[in-house]
């Protein structure tokens, strides 16, 4: 094992233009095959992504060049050597770094405690603390990766968290970063800045592998895209060769359209009207101010904004869960601010919650009983208060085929399936309701996109049957693809509404960053 | 299923972990954890008596046990069940002594005030939980306390028997529980615990209601989202919770001692709590693990003359259970204490 540091290695190595190779490798887990014969190779200096859905086997291929898992067949090239990677030591000291896609922080200690856990700075055998946040400051600031050494890890959000996962590994010597996933729990801004830190990694000559299932992401960071399918790898490419539509096609294997859909104009009756809605946040500060707009039957009136813009609040409101501080919301006649939750229900909301695995379902329970919610008291799930397990079960089988659920069975553990599939679990039971409104928060958040393309087909179908629809998403693509009119949100106002069909990305991202239309150039809305 | 089966292997293991520390422990005082056990195992079954006996120490742990079974499954710890115990063992034992009535009437009568009574004390730390939020555990700890001194103070100065010890008087012949044989004090009160945690199984897996709290126990948010009224149903979980731990101190006093005496039925309610979370909240589960307990209690009582050990190495065992069993939840969520496994994986 050579004794250089990892930035020695790197500029030794100069001849090799590859920082990473790995030939042939296939990894199986039992009898099921999750990574076949695959052969990739990373250029030192480039952000190279690799992108497939859920289960492609893009975990499986880090751990395994990690050091974490050992391959069953293939080899592992690092900075122009062959190596066995035998463990995360090995890894480390060739210069590897991964950040994990669920992080593995103390909570109860601090930053610098965090960032040198394992290899801890002692004088005279005690850990010297002092030395620790002095190098994590410097670290950070080299870095820019902006946190407080002192600070405890539990305190802190999951951006600084990642930050402080970032930081573990560069302190360790890393010239070539793994991060699996790392967007899927920040924020739209959060996500900006970690990509602003990734280009300034391959600026110093560093290297950074990146797993995504964003493709926008993806488009917008990557040099070189890998795509893996079903475990096997599809192609490596420049990002600058490809498109969206190309990378979906590879990763999905079939064509997946988000175009627009196509519709008959349907001008139903108004099912909602909301009337000067305001509502505060958990911290008592107006989050939802002088909401007004209308939802009509056979309509899909889409939600936009930035996260964190009152669209939360703007849902909890209409959901019962959240009390409005002046305004109304009339659904058929009753006003939604002064009913309970199962009141609402009652006269007629659906609802497919945004944060799906906190409200949405009870994950440690069935897909029947997931289904049951809401039903309870009803025939033919129960007479007389007594609950008919058969009929649930049936209920679920049913909706299993309808709604194309992943599952082994109708008592499979509702957490025990993937996220996509989870999302259809709380739409088929929320569209099967026979609600007239249907408020539908974050439709494919987090979710595959073959199953995304499903998803948009089922919130079409309600739309045909004649309901009013309201999709909230911060995915714009998403709400031209499905909206009938496009309200947009900033700082818990409604900054304006746009037409469905005549829908241009550029006047609706200037709202959403809180500029006026029309006088977009120097005003900012308050 | 197979869900339930690790949870519940997990908890024989725990079991096994604590009495094994329970054996090193007996050798540490130069006593054969063998022989330990197996006059434990005498004590506990040696002949019909015996074995009599421990289901007489089973039935209050079985009772209160699905007392805190109905709070866990709704999410409410109660932790108050030996006040609750304790007030219910009082109230009926008043409706005894005081209040004559005829055979049959007398005993039932006697039974539904202890259960109002039990229902009664929880009421308050209940309120306060729905109301303001008070954490359930702390309120209802500290409301036990104040149940053991009331009865001791109703009994010494408002109702004790003439020239006896800290104790009412007997309650009359009507309002006592039958007992079920005649070499023992074993009654009414087991059959009832058996029906009680039947149907309280059959409750939460079968019936509406019962469903609608079991969500309000394990998603409380879910179940709010999907209009079931959280609140409400925690109060009435509590209250539930504290009926049945008053039933447990009914059945006590008419059944058992018929009469309230001071320090009456010591920890029962305790061991009933411990017995419910070792058996996962399953009351069917809670009649193995009360069995369990109830045998430890009763085998002690020949530890003393038959072994070097103290009846207080049941205590101890009972105490590394609880660690054990402890020990397995915070491993089994070590992973969640990590802050990237706080979301969901997408
Ligand atoms: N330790 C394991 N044992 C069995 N199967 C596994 C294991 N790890 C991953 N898998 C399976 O391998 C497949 C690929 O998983 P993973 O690499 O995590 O996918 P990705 O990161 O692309 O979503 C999945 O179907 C997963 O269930
Ligand atoms: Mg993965």
């Amino acid at each position: 094992m050579s004794t250089t540091s990892p930035a020695m290695t790197a500029r030794e190595a100069g001849p090799a233009e590859t920082a990473v190779e790995l030939i042939g490798v296939t990894k199986r887990f039992g009898a099921f095959v999750a990574n076949e014969d695959v052969s990739l190779s990373v250029k030192r200096g480039e952000i190279h992504a690799i992108i497939g859905e859920n289960g492609a086997g893009k975990t499986t291929l880090m751990n395994i060049l990690f050091g974490l898992l050992q391959p069953d067949e293939g080899k592992i090239v690092l900075n122009g050597k062959e190596t066995v990677v035998t463990d995360p030591a090995t890894a480390i000291d060739a210069g590897l770094g991964m950040v994990h896609q669920h992080f593995k922080l103390v909570p109860s200690l601090s930053v610098a405690d965090n960032v040198f856990l394992g290899m801890e700075i002692r004088r005279n055998g005690l850990i010297d603390h002092r030395a620790q946040v002095e190098k994590t400051r410097e670290l950070s600031e080299r870095f820019g990766l902006k946190v407080d050494p002192e600070e405890r890890v539990s305190l802190l959000s999951v951006g600084i968290e990642q930050r402080i996962e970032i930081l573990k590994v560069l302190a360790r010597g890393a010239r070539t970063i793994i991060l699996d996933e790392p967007t899927a729990v920040l924020t739209p801004q959060e996500s900006r800045e970690l990509f602003q830190t990734l280009r300034g990694f391959v600026a110093g000559g560093m290297t950074v592998i990146f797993i995504s299932h964003h493709l926008e992401e993806v488009m917008e960071v990557s040099d070189t895209v890998t795509v893996l399918r079903h475990g096997k790898h599809v192609a490596t490419q420049p990002t600058a060769e490809l498109t969206k539509a190309d990378m979906v096609r590879m990763m999905v294997g079939r064509d997946v359209s988000f175009d627009r859909r196509p519709r008959d104009k349907t001008g139903g009756k108004v099912v909602l009207e909301v009337k000067n809605l305001w509502a505060r946040d958990d911290r008592h500060l107006p989050a939802l101010r002088d909401a007004s707009f209308t939802v009509r039957s056979g309509e899909i009136v889409g939600i936009a904004g930035v996260a964190g813009n009152g669209q939360t609040e703007l849902a909890e409101v209409l959901s019962g869960l959240r009390p409005a501080s002046h305004g109304s919301a009339l659904l058929k006649d009753s006003d939604l601010t002064t009913l309970s939750t199962s009141a609402i229900r009652q006269t007629g909301l659906a609802h497919v919650p945004g944060d799906r695995l906190v409200r949405g379902v009870d994950g440690s329970a069935s897909i029947s009983s997931n289904l049951l919610m809401g039903r309870q008291f009803k025939a033919p799930w129960s007479r007389n208060g007594v609950l008919d397990w058969r009929a649930a079960a049936n209920q679920a089988v049913e909706m299993i085929k309808r709604f194309d659920i992943r599952a082994r069975g109708p008592e499979d553990t509702v957490k025990r399936l993937s996220g996509g599939n989870i999302q259809k679990v709380v739409l088929a039971r929320e569209f099967t309701n026979d609600a007239d409104f249907l408020l539908v928060d974050q439709p494919t958040r987090g979710v595959d996109i073959g199953a995304q393309e499903s998803i948009h087909d089922e919130i079409m179908r309600q739309r045909a049957a004649g309901r009013a629809v309201l999709v909230i998403s911060v995915q714009l693509d998403e709400l031209l693809t499905l909206a009938d009119r496009i309200l947009v949100m900033f700082n818990g106002r409604i900054m304006g509404e746009v037409d469905g069909d005549s829908a241009d990305s550029e006047r609706i991202g200037m709202m959403m960053a809180g500029l006026q239309p029309g006088n977009a150039s120097d005003e900012v809305a308050s | 299923m197979s869900d339930k089966l690790r949870a519940f292997s997990g908890q024989i293991v725990a079991v096994l972990i604590a009495l094994a520390m329970g054996a090193v422990i007996i050798m540490l005082i130069d006593e054969s954890p063998i022989k330990v056990f197996m006059t434990l195992m005498r004590g506990a079954f040696g002949d019909q008596a015996k074995i009599a006996g421990t289901l007489l120490q089973t039935t209050p742990i079985l009772i209160c046990g699905i007392a805190a079974c109905i709070g866990l499954r709704g999410g409410m710890f109660n932790v108050g069940i030996e006040g609750q115990l304790f007030l219910g063992g009082f109230a009926a034992a008043w409706v005894g002594f005081a209040m004559p009535l005829p055979a049959g009437l007398h005993v039932v009568v006697a039974m539904a005030v202890a259960v109002i009574a039990g229902a009664a004390w929880v009421s308050i730390p209940a309120f306060f939980r729905v109301r303001y939020g008070t954490n359930e555990v702390v309120s209802t700890i500290l409301s036990n306390y104040v149940a053991v001194l009331l009865t001791s103070y109703l009994t010494i100065f408002l109702f004790k028997r003439p020239g006896g010890w800290s104790e009412t008087p007997p309650i009359l012949a009507t309002a006592y529980l039958p007992e079920l044989f005649a070499f023992s004090r074993l009654n009414w009160g087991l059959i009832i615990g058996l029906v009680l945690a039947l149907f309280v199984a059959w409750f939460f897996r079968h019936t509406a209601k019962g469903y609608s709290i079991s969500m309000v126990g394990s998603a409380p948010k879910f179940a709010e989202y999907g209009g079931i009224d959280v609140k409400r149903q925690g109060f009435l979980v509590l209250l539930a919770s504290g009926a049945v731990g008053g039933l447990a101190g009914g059945i006590e006093t008419l059944g058992v001692h018929h009469r309230f005496m001071e320090g009456f039925a010591p920890g029962f309610g305790f061991d009933g709590l411990i017995a419910a979370l070792l058996a996962n909240g399953s009351p069917i589960g809670t009649i193995v693990t009360a069995l369990f307990f109830g045998a430890l209690r009763n085998g002690s009582l020949l530890l003393e003359t038959d072994t070097n050990a103290s009846r207080e190495i049941i205590t101890v065992i009972q105490a590394l259970i609880i660690l054990s069993v402890s020990a397995q939840v915070l491993m089994k969520r070590r992973g969640d204490s990590t802050a990237g496994e706080r979301r969901w994986k997408f």
